[in-house]
């Protein structure tokens, strides 16, 4: 017998049979989804922004240097991709990747000395991995690895006192040991976060190795999965790629013993962006603590609805059971009117969420607090979008536990022999 | 003609408080299928807690109890609820119908229970609505019929699966002259035609007359159980 259709009318029924207190319970289970959904979604925005703007500026999802450059980013701890490594680079796996030299350096003004990254680039390989080359506030990007021009961020231009098309000395140290210095031409000028901003100027791969007299010797190459990609294979690719190039060839650092060690470290970009990953796991850890918070509270409303519910009708299963039904139908019974129950406030907190959120289409202007979201390092506009999966792991959990709250007053009322249920209640 | 219920050293204790309550007190008692009996006595003697053993809503604190063959005593809940679903009508004194389903919804629920196919099961229903005089209202909700009324769908319902056997605690205590005079001439209609076996909880002199057999119980102890000369004749 199809228990649940025979059931699932009178389920229904029984539940606008006190439509106050339906109403009530319901209400209970979509503000709960609501606020569930809602700082799911938000907190997710921040991440994906966060995220954003730690990956899409140089990092990457990855990045593969010299095993002693994140300790000292010194222009010794330099390398050479060896063949297999391009391959892997150069494979399904990876979306894109770019090569990059990157010491510390001295840029001048006429009136003004700050510290600075130097990051030589690759035009064409930089518009793929990073957003900055795309991000300019005045002037133009560099044309090629030989642009021996600058680009430098806002924020900088401004505290060095400068502007664009003056010319700033960049000086740093090459890689005989000596200072190397060179005057360079300000291009361009590119906007992001202030940290950002006054912390990196590009000039052309070939420049910079040039200046550095590094040969072709490069500090770091980020990459990005392909999508359907895991980060992790490829990085373990990458690895075993290293290892090969080690024991073929000595493209390691500098007076450095090939095979000593792996010569090159390839970590994915939570080894680099500790602040992002931290975000996203306390996301993560935050919407679980949430979602067990808010399933509490909705536990002990939809239990107390239900055990008023269970209880008002223990004559009502006590005669049903006399009549021929099994205690296990009335659990179903009790269980299908909850399933249904929380299921209606489930979906209702879905579409209150997705009404809170159509607004916000264009994203979150967070531009009145800009100091602030780029202190933390976030985008000034966030995305809040309600995926499908979003909403219906939250809401899968929250109607499966909603169902397993009312299994004990169910219980209850089936354990109850008839003549006790019909007479005593 | 075999018996369809029967009771040996039937004892039931309940505990109030530290205080045992005997409210049966050793029944010995056979019916014969398509009998008509009536189950008499003063309050608290044990008419109800008998039929409450008999129909498998209680378990016996000592004695055994057959009912078609079955000794309850040995099945499980759910076997005991089965037994109930196919073998035993029950009618209450309080009209104890399922409030959100109507008249027909409410007989269909327990043929639905039997795994009844969908026409049969509205056709029975139909039927048994209106062999209880109730055609015409199959569609309305207990709070639109009046306590007769529920009264015949509580009788209709416990029809409605054709068991063997009908129990009826009080049928008629809360009902009018009329109306508990119709209700009575109907279960001993049904009782004639069908065969159904009839035992009744009651002190309605009105359902007396129609019984073929009077079981008297006081304090929990049968003092007398007289056929009438029609059950002589029948």
């Amino acid at each position: 017998m199809n228990r649940v259709a025979l059931l699932l009318p009178l389920a229904w029924r029984n539940l606008w049979r006190n439509p106050r207190r339906t109403v009530i319970t319901l209400a209970v289970v979509a503000v709960g989804m609501w606020s569930i959904l809602i700082f799911d979604v938000l907190f997710a925005a921040v991440e994906t922004s966060s995220r954003d703007q730690a990956l899409r500026v140089m990092t990457g999802e990855g990045q593969i240097h010299a095993s002693r450059y994140m300790d000292d980013p010194n222009v010794a701890y330099s390398f050479v991709p060896g063949t297999a490594m391009l391959a892997v680079l150069n494979s399904p796996q990876v979306s894109s990747w770019a090569a990059r030299v990157r010491v510390p350096a001295i840029l001048q003004s006429e009136y003004e000395t700050r510290p600075v990254t130097l990051a030589g680039a690759s035009p064409e390989q930089e518009r793929k991995i990073s957003v900055l080359p795309s991000s300019l506030a005045a002037g133009r990007y560099l044309a090629g690895d030989d642009d021996s021009g600058i680009v430098i961020g806002r924020d900088l231009l401004k505290r060095l006192k400068t502007r664009l098309g003056k010319r700033v000395v960049l000086m740093t140290q090459a890689s005989d040991g000596h200072l190397a210095q060179s005057g360079f031409v300000i291009i361009g000028v590119y906007g992001s976060t202030t940290p950002v901003e006054d912390e990196f100027v590009f000039t052309g791969r070939h420049a910079a190795q040039e200046l550095l007299g590094m040969g072709n010797r490069i500090s770091e190459i980020s990459f990005d999965a392909n999508a359907g990609t895991r980060l992790d294979t490829l990085v373990a690719a990458l690895r075993t790629a290293a290892l090969a190039n080690d024991a073929h060839q000595d493209n390691t650092t500098h007076g450095q013993p090939s095979g000593a060690h792996p010569s090159l470290v390839i970590e994915p970009w939570t080894q680099f962006s500790p602040i992002a990953a931290a975000i996203e796991n306390v996301s993560s850890t935050y919407t679980a603590v949430w979602l067990a918070v808010m399933f509490v509270l909705m536990a002990i409303g939809i239990v107390n609805t239900q055990l008023m519910a269970v209880f008002e009708r223990t004559r009502e299963f006590g005669l049903l059971m006399a009549l021929g039904m099994r205690p296990g139908t009335v659990i179903l019974q009790v269980a299908i009117e909850s399933a249904l129950l929380v299921a209606i406030g489930v979906v209702l907190g879905v579409a209150a969420t997705a009404s809170t959120l159509a607004p916000f289409g264009d994203g979150i202007d967070l531009n009145f607090v800009a100091s602030g979201v780029d202190r933390y390092g976030l985008g000034r506009i966030l995305y809040p979008k309600l995926d499908p999966s979003t909403a219906v792991v939250p809401g899968m959990i929250v109607w499966a536990l909603g169902i397993a709250a009312t299994l004990w007053p169910a219980r209850r009322a089936a354990r109850t022999a008839p003549v006790i249920a019909m007479t005593q209640f | 003609m075999g018996n369809i219920i029967s009771c040996r050293g039937v004892e039931k204790i309940y505990r109030q408080g530290t205080v045992d309550v005997s409210a049966l007190r050793g029944i010995d008692l056979d019916i014969d299928a398509s009998d008509f009996a009536t189950l008499s006595g003063p309050s608290g003697s044990g008419k109800t807690t008998l039929l409450s053993l008999i129909g498998g809503l209680d378990r016996p604190s000592k004695g055994e109890i057959t009912v078609a063959g079955e000794n309850i005593a040995r099945l499980s809940k759910d076997a005991l609820a089965d037994l109930r679903l196919h073998k035993i009508g029950f009618v209450f004194q309080s009209y104890s119908l399922v409030p959100v389903l109507s008249a027909i919804e409410n007989v269909e629920f327990i043929l639905r229970l039997l795994e009844m196919p969908s026409a049969a099961r509205h056709a029975r229903a139909r039927e048994v609505l209106s062999e209880v005089g109730l055609a015409g209202l199959e569609n309305r909700r207990p709070s639109k019929l009046s306590g007769g009324q529920q009264q015949r769908v509580a009788v209709a319902r416990a029809l409605g699966p054709r068991p063997a056997l009908v129990l009826a605690d009080e049928p008629t205590a809360n009902l009018d002259s009329k109306n508990a005079e119709d209700l009575i001439q109907l279960m001993a209609k049904l009782n004639e035609t069908s065969g159904i076996t009839f035992l009744i909880a009651t002190h309605d002199p009105r359902v007396m007359v129609h019984a073929r057999r009077h079981i008297e119980l006081i304090d929990g102890r049968i003092v007398s159980d007289d056929r009438t000369q029609a059950s002589a004749a029948a």
